[in-house]
């Protein structure tokens, strides 16, 4: 499981004066559901093409299996690709979009038969080799395009955005479907997404990209209970940020001031900031606890006043100052029975951990 | 240049490109390129009788620019294209509007095929025929004359200067009518209903939106009909008599019967000239019209 | 007063059909007119001018050559449209916009500058003037529609199909016969009727041209002159107007019986 499938090392790729990859450095394990997470034009896409072969990168390397990349072209390398727009082929019947990639290998009728029908039973589209690809729905397009990749037993898969043209609800049930698929098959998949949700839920690990650069490349936990800037912190889910002042710093304990909160310990690896910032302190809305009940504790509590709440069906979203905080604050809490909606005016007591802080 | 190199520059987009490219290209170079050269050249020369002279001289050009012959025809095909022109796309406007606006959506295409139905025939053919309706004894003297409404043939109506503007306007038609529909359907229909909210009446409708829309539609259809017709040699020569030559017929003449290809090269290379100038300004004006509009 | 308004351009409307298709009317009424004056009054109904064009060698001759003429041309263009059009939806390249301008030039030349320019050149270097020398000129006015037609095929064609298609390890040349050939073959089909019809129509270029033989517009220019035998002319253009109504007809009755078959939505067509 952890030998290195695909290695790359300060891929650099330019369109006239757009800097796409700007030192993009990445070990991917074999067998690992790898994920690219980042906001639209970050170079996502880019990244991928240059994996795949249809862009040369202009300086760095990329090793596939310990093999360099370099001067290979796209239609000699171990990896397949399933399009954003899918690219199936629309003049052919299902079973020969599936088929298309062993054409060059000359198998017997009956053997390519055979393969097809199981990449075919792998997507759950039994029975519809004779369709015509254009008839397809969304989905079943979606299932086509995987089938015609996987056939070729790839050592990497690439997948740009597979899911975005699917209605919630698919896209959903294709999430899952993606990754028990990914167990079943054990190939490496590097999945392109700007939807964190979806990153989160289906990688072994995520690579979030800004402008060009991997800002953070780690396991979805670690991205998000311990993001190293505010960026990422921002990009995945929300965050809290409240001014924080650094009191004294030991090897491993770091002892600060946060507005509204009060005086706290950190451990080492709840500090990530650069030296000369300004620190602040960031805290999950989840991980603040609105304290309805006179006999509800926390093992750290602080008051505050309600200000404004939007509601969501299973959570409500509120807005809060704590006292003597200068920012605001927002808390979300699921809506148990017999828990009231608070108002805005509304004083409440809040608890919190000192564990949910981390210091960016 | 290193093979690897040249291996990695012919992988490249600018490699892929060029070599893809070349064959059209080397075929424009060697038979569009090279002869329009040579034919610049032949313009600074000399026919002697049977042997060309090869010594530069611009008196080819001087003959071209000031001999009295030359300058009507000159500007006989340059006011005849424009006329062509303002009467082509005048009177295509008004069908290109119906068909956009007042046909449905699901018919227009048939409408479409039915203007160009009668251009599925020989041109010389139709030239020829416009020759046989304008004719002295033709279709057009023989209604007016059943109808009453004259009492002899109209002479006036063939081997002029407008028997070739009306069978110009004619063979030019669908080339006006199609960039001007194409401009028409694109515009937003909701912009004419929002015009409507507005208070606006159907007239100043049209006149504040659909025509200042249809702009980029009439500038492509005056060009595409203004740019050939200058240099049309056909019609001319079937329907416009001995008063209605244009340049072409020249350009011909020089070539062959009165075997002075430097002068009939130094007709050709000034009518380029002059056509291309002139396209060009009207570029620019319309381009910044349409610009200052935006 | 609305009502009004569309029946006056309903009116003018039809006046303008009547403009446009006066010649094409009279073409049937002349070609079985007993006559062989082309000019009213009309003496008589014969299918004379039909039978005669059994009979005439240098017409069939005439017809021949410019049918060959207009194939190859077809071909050709369409083939080099293929490569220029290719080129210039896929690529970034130097000077291409000098390059694809040169290519398309003959667009906005007239006819005659491309015919005496050849004209110049063929004779300049000693070559006989034949049929080849119209293909060379007529390859040169066609090669634009078919980039123009071409280009659009192109950029409607799906980039990533053809990445897909060398993803699953093509070559680029199996890709493209394999992929983007049948995929922009309207385009191609449209090129090649396209090419073929100005070819076969071109006149002035053939007239500078031809050398002993000549194409059917050259045979009726002459005949034009000498009109003995102009309503056999005119009796061809029927046959040729009837034969090519026939075949868009029956092509756009075939086309809709295929979206029928496959259950597609009507996009484009003719009725
Ligand atoms: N072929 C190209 N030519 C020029 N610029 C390009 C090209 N491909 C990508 N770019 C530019 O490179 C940058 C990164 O593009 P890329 O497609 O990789 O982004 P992305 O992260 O996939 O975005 P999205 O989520 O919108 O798909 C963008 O600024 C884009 O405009
Ligand atoms: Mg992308």
């Amino acid at each position: 499981m952890n030998e290195m499938m695909i290695k790359l090392t300060s891929v650099t790729k330019s369109f006239g004066t757009v800097t796409a990859l700007d030192g993009v450095t990445a070990d991917i394990q074999a067998g690992e559901f790898f994920s690219l997470l980042g906001p639209s034009g970050c170079g996502k896409t880019t990244l991928l093409r240059t994996i795949a072969g249809f862009e040369e990168p202009d300086s760095g390397s990329i090793f596939i299996d310990g093999q360099p990349m370099r001067g290979v072209e796209a239609n000699r390398r171990p990896t397949n690709m399933v399009f954003q727009s899918y690219a199936i082929f629309p003049h052919m019947s299902v079973a020969q979009n599936v088929g298309f990639g062993l054409r060059r290998r000359r198998l017997r009728p009956d053997e390519l038969q055979r393969q097809i029908d199981d990449a075919l039973r792998m997507v759950s589209l039994e029975g519809f080799g004779e369709r015509a690809a254009h008839t397809l729905s969304g989905g079943q397009r979606q299932r086509v395009a995987l089938a015609r990749a996987l056939i070729m037993r790839p050592k990497v898969l690439l997948l740009d955005e597979p899911l975005s043209a699917l209605d919630k609800k698919l896209r959903e049930q294709m999430q899952l479907e993606l990754r028990q698929l990914q167990r079943a098959v054990g190939i490496t998949f590097i999945l392109v997404t700007h939807d964190q949700e979806e990153a989160l839920t289906m990688s072994d690990r995520i690579a979030i990209m800004f402008e060009g650069q991997i800002a953070q490349l780690s396991t979805p936990q670690d991205l998000y209970m311990r993001p190293k800037s505010r960026q990422v912190a921002d990009f995945i889910g929300s965050m809290n940020f409240l001014r924080a002042e650094i009191l004294r710093r030991q090897a491993d304990r770091i002892e600060v001031r946060i507005e509204g909160l009060g005086k706290v310990e950190l451990a080492g690896d709840q500090a990530s900031h650069n030296a000369d910032d300004q620190p602040a302190a960031g805290v999950r809305p989840e991980l603040l606890t609105i304290l309805f009940d006179e006999t509800d504790r926390a093992a750290r509590e602080v008051e505050g006043e309600i200000t404004g709440r939007s509601y969501f069906g299973d959570m409500t979203y509120y807005e809060a100052r704590l006292d003597g905080a200068s920012n605001a604050v927002t808390i979300s809490m699921r809506n148990t029975s017999g828990r009231p909606v608070l108002d805005a005016g509304a004083r409440i007591r809040v608890g919190w951990e000192a564990d949910s802080i981390i210091l960016l | 240049m290193s093979p690897g190199s040249l291996r990695s520059w012919l992988r490249s987009p600018d490699g892929r490109g060029l070599t893809l490219v070349s064959p059209p290209f080397i075929y424009a170079v060697l038979l569009l390129a090279a002869p329009l050269a040579a034919v610049a050249a032949f313009s600074f020369w000399t026919q002697n009788y049977l042997d060309l002279d090869r010594t530069f001289t611009i008196a080819n050009y001087r003959e071209v620019w000031t001999e009295p012959v030359y300058r009507v025809l000159m500007l006989r095909s340059l006011t005849v294209s424009a006329l062509v022109t303002a009467v082509t796309v005048a009177l295509a406007f008004p069908i290109a509007y119906f068909v956009s606006f007042r046909v449905e959506p699901a018919r227009k295409p048939l409408w479409i095929f039915l203007i160009t139905i009668p251009f599925w025939t020989s041109y010389l053919m139709r030239i020829f025929l416009w020759k046989v309706i304008l004719g002295y004894n033709g279709v057009v003297n023989g209604s007016l004359l059943q109808l009453g409404i004259i009492s002899e043939p109209l002479n006036f109506i063939l081997y002029n200067v407008n028997a070739v503007v009306i069978t110009l306007s004619h063979a030019w038609a669908p080339f006006a009518i199609l960039p001007i529909f194409v401009a028409l359907e694109k515009i937003d229909r909701s912009l004419l209903e929002a015009a409507t909210d507005l208070g606006d009446g159907p007239l100043q409708r049209f006149f504040s939106i659909t025509l200042p829309l249809a702009f980029p539609g009439i500038f492509a259809a005056a060009l595409i009909v203004f740019i050939p017709t200058v240099g049309d040699y056909v019609t001319p020569r079937l329907v416009g008599g001995p008063s209605g030559l244009m340049i072409s017929n020249m350009i011909e003449l020089q070539f062959k019967k009165a075997n002075n290809p430097p002068l009939g090269a130094a007709l050709a290379v000034s009518a380029m000239f002059i056509v291309t100038a002139i396209s060009l300004i009207f570029v620019r004006i319309s381009r910044r019209y349409l610009r200052e509009r935006a | 007063m609305n009502r009004m308004r569309i029946s006056w351009l309903a009116l003018y409307v039809c006046v303008y059909l009547l403009f446009l298709y006066a010649p094409v009317l009279l073409l049937p009424i002349f070609s079985f007119n007993d006559s062989s004056i082309v000019a009213f009054p009309l003496s008589g109904f014969t299918l004379n001018w039909f039978a005669l064009l059994w009979q005439t060698e240098t017409l069939h001759s005439a017809v021949r050559n410019s049918i060959m003429i207009a194939a190859i041309t077809a071909i050709v263009s369409t083939m080099l449209g293929l490569c220029a059009a290719r080129a210039a939806s896929r690529y970034a390249f130097r000077m291409k916009r000098g390059i694809m301008g040169l290519i398309m030039v003959p667009l906005v030349l007239p006819e005659i500058v491309v015919g005496v320019s050849l004209l110049v050149v063929i004779l300049q270097f000693g070559f006989e003037l034949s049929l080849w020398s119209i293909v060379l000129g007529h390859v040169l006015i066609c090669t634009p529609f078919s980039v123009v037609v071409l280009s659009t095929a192109f950029n409607n064609l799906d980039r990533s199909l053809e990445e897909a298609a060398i993803d699953l390890g093509e070559t680029r040349w199996s890709t493209f016969r394999l992929i983007s050939l049948p995929l922009i073959m309207p385009g191609v089909i449209a090129s090649l009727l396209i090419a073929f019809t100005i070819s076969l129509d071109e006149f002035i270029i053939a007239f500078f041209l031809a050398g002993t033989e000549v194409t059917l517009p050259v045979y009726i220019w002459s005949l034009l002159r000498f009109p003995a035998r102009l309503p056999s002319v005119l009796a061809l253009g029927t046959i040729l107007l009837a034969a090519s109504l026939i075949l868009l007809v029956s092509a756009e009755f075939i086309r809709r019986r295929g979206l029928r078959r496959t259950g597609a939505t009507d996009r484009g067509g003719l009725f």
